[in-house]
């Protein structure tokens, strides 16, 4: 029997309207091998994939290229194909799970054993079983996504993205799980990535797509220390939790300084995202009194004599920006009400914004989500959040669903905020959610969420 | 692409949709093309088709074609009227309870549901005793429509209210109100204007079906349903009194469900 895997040559896909979004791609992943597909957002690295795989979205059509599986070309009605041999860990883990059925039935959707898979990501099976998708963080969605994917056990298993919520723990957690298997000879990886760090670890080979600029010099490393005058922000005796569940966190306190960057880590489901939701106004915490500058701070959004004061970047880039409205619109409008700019200012606003974010405008502002990919709409949702010119900035893994390069620019972008480099006139402090090294690694503070309780760690700790 | 591929495209793209409209124009229109009267008695009754009159002639000797052309206007009309009044109510009242997470919010869905568990064409007919034509058909298609947009609509709202777009309205301060109108329903155009396709067949049925049973607008009015009724019993000498309006009938509501079917993409 030929074990050669999947084998992909010179694929070209096109959008209906004629615009090249795959040029000549070329992949082989051999049965025991472990492939990274990297490159920066936007590259088309997803449907390159989708297109090997089969379930190109409509709008999207393979020009050429042959694909095969284990040297037989893979069958051009290829859904029962994928059944039996792939196991897929989408990009937007918590929107391929089914919304209504617990996460029992969904690892076991395709066969095999629920618990034994369930356990394998790091997930206590008699905790999680009966949980619906809603129930379960950005971070446990992707666990019980890979759990469904290898529950299976499939023959070749597709990872797209697969760290954009994980934290380090459970990711080193996979990293052993995907090259245990790969060990065993039966079962080919393939992971798509923009981290090259994951893929110089785990792969026995990189695949590249698309350009990879050069990346920028380092910026200085001599940022002022946070003025000690008022606080940003100042939060006491938080108590914050969801409905018939023990609290996220029991009586935490939090002060930011203007222009301080501190960090938030802490495992997958420990209540980061619910954080900062509630200091964004969007969900009441049970108790806890916050301050801005020196004045109490309402809970509830509509309360907030100034609601452009703080601004939340979420998590999810699937659902971050209207799917009915161009992207320039989600800019326009915040420049309009919260800044008051008249259409023209706003529109030449709009255009330094995404500049800022390193997209070019043109590109941009007059597409609808569904024409930018992952990492693009990320960008466009942060230049949102910039449009309010806020005090304090809450950013959920901001960094997760982008390339190196970008992710560093986005970076470079927050530090010349807060230190009031971009003319705006203020200094923003930042409270960013993150998995990620190079987020923390910036950051003045690094707060570690556990147990209820916000805990200053070092940066370095897990 | 070719300039030649890219036109055949554009084709391919544009032609059904061109003409659907042509045939909501032809029935909204189709009047002005013929100078005959449908109102007036010109030959023998059941008259089979001749040059002088295409389509042959009715049970009281109008011309048939003249009359199919100028059918179709109250009927669409009133559809489109019923349709959309349905959808607005039900996608109203379905923002608001899918948005408040109060119990009158869900109360009032329940109560929805129960409309829904009325026999559709019994509640038409009833109607149809009481107030005069066209009502009925509005209100039945209120009745039977809303329900479901409600339901449809409210399930969507609540699903919006955690996107990111939507949270991202709320923490910079937007009244509900501007939240609804900017973001949630721009987000679910193509649900809507797909609901309110399947409300227009819906009031075209009930038009229909009320005016066979002799519910309908009162003679002469040369109305689909109306011409249905009127030439049944003459369908062996003439059927081309009776073929032409259910042909018309026919091909009005397939444009309306396929235009449904394109918006909803």
């Amino acid at each position: 029997m030929n074990r050669s895997g999947l084998r992909v040559r010179s694929l070209s896909v096109r959008s209906t309207t004629g615009r090249t979004i795959v040029h000549n791609f070329g992949l082989s992943v051999p049965r025991g091998a472990i492939v990274a597909l990297l490159g920066p957002s936007g590259a088309g690295k997803t449907t390159a994939l989708l297109a090997a795989l089969g379930t190109l979205p409509a709008g999207l059509r393979l020009e050429s290229g042959s694909i095969e599986w284990d040297g037989q070309p893979r069958p051009a009605r290829s859904a029962a194909w994928r059944r039996s041999h792939v196991g897929y860990v989408a990009q937007d883990a918590r929107g391929s799970l089914h919304p209504a059925w617990p996460v029992a039935r969904i690892v076991g959707e395709l066969g095999g054993d629920v618990s034994a898979a369930l356990h394998v990501v790091g997930l206590d099976p008699q905790r999680v079983r009966q949980l619906r998708p809603h129930q379960l963080s950005g971070g446990q969605a992707q666990r019980v996504a890979l759990a469904r994917a290898i529950a299976a056990d499939p023959d070749l298993l597709v990872l797209d993205e697969p760290t954009s919520a994980l934290d380090p723990g459970t990711l080193e957690l996979v990293a052993d799980l995907v090259r245990e298997r790969a060990r065993s000879g039966r079962m080919a990886t393939l992971l798509v990535t923009h981290d090259e760090a994951l893929a110089g670890r785990l792969a026995d080979a990189v695949v590249r797509v698309g350009e990879i600029p050069v990346a920028p010099e380092p910026g200085p490393q001599n940022r002022p220390r946070p003025d000690s005058a008022v606080a940003a922000l100042t939060v006491t005796n938080l108590r914050l939790g969801h409905p018939i569940s023990p609290p996220l966190l029991n009586d935490a306190q939090l002060e930011l300084q203007p222009g301080e960057f501190v960090a938030v880590r802490g495992v997958s489901g420990s209540g980061k995202s619910t954080l900062l939701r509630a200091l964004a106004g969007l969900h009441l915490p049970w108790a806890g009194t916050a301050w801005t500058a020196g004045e109490v701070l309402p809970w509830p959004v509509r309360e907030r004599a100034d609601p452009g004061r703080i601004a939340l970047v979420a998590q999810d880039p699937a659902a971050s920006l209207n799917p009915a409205r161009r992207a320039g619109d989600a800019l326009l409008r915040p420049l309009g009400t919260l800044r008051g700019l008249d259409r023209h200012a706003a529109r030449a606003e709009a255009r330094e914004l995404l500049a800022a974010v390193g997209l070019r405008a043109e590109e941009v502002l007059e597409r609808r989500p569904g024409q930018l990919s992952g990492g693009q709409r990320q960008r466009v949702s942060l230049a949102r959040a910039l449009a309010g010119r806020p005090q304090i900035l809450l950013a959920d893994e901001v960094t997760a669903s982008l390339d190196a390069v970008t992710a560093e620019r986005i970076l470079d972008l927050l530090g010349d905020l807060r230190e009031g480099r971009h003319g705006t006139g203020t200094r923003p402090a930042i409270l960013a959610v993150t998995h990620s090294p190079a987020v923390l690694d910036r950051a003045d503070r690094v707060l570690h969420l556990a147990d209820g309780t916000l805990i200053r760690t070092e940066k370095g700790a897990v | 692409m070719s300039p030649t591929a890219r036109r055949s495209g554009l084709l391919v793209r544009w032609a059904p949709a061109g003409a659907a409209a042509a045939v909501l124009v032809l029935a909204l229109c189709g009047g002005w093309l013929t100078d005959v009267d449908p109102a007036q008695t010109l030959t023998r009754p059941w008259s089979p088709p001749s040059g002088e009159h295409p389509l042959g002639a009715d049970a009281l000797g109008r011309d048939v074609l003249a009359r199919t052309l100028h059918g179709g206007r109250e009927l669409a009309l009133v559809a489109g009227a019923a349709a959309l009044i349905a959808t607005s109510c039900g996608a109203v009242i379905g923002l608001w309870a899918g948005w408040s997470r109060s119990r009158v919010g869900s109360a009032v869905a329940a109560g929805a549901d129960l409309l829904l568990a009325l026999p559709l064409l019994l509640v038409a007919l009833v109607i149809a005793v009481a107030v005069p034509v066209p009502w009925p058909v509005i209100v039945a298609t209120v009745l039977g429509g809303a329900p479901l947009t409600l339901r449809v609509v409210a399930d969507a709202t609540r699903n919006a209210r955690h996107t990111g777009y939507v949270e991202a309205a709320l923490s910079r301060g937007e009244p509900t109100l501007t939240v609804l109108l900017r973001e949630v329903v721009p987000a679910h155009r193509g649900l809507l204007s797909a609901d309110l396709g399947i409300r227009a067949v819906l009031a075209l049925q009930l038009a229909t079906a009320l005016a066979v049973l002799g519910h309908g607008p009162a003679p002469p009015s040369s109305d689909w349903a109306v011409m249905l009724r009127e030439n049944l019993t003459g369908m062996p000498l003439n059927p081309a009194a009776v073929l032409a309006p259910a042909f018309a009938l026919t091909v009005l509501a397939l444009v309306i469900a396929f235009a449904a079917r394109q918006a909803q993409r």
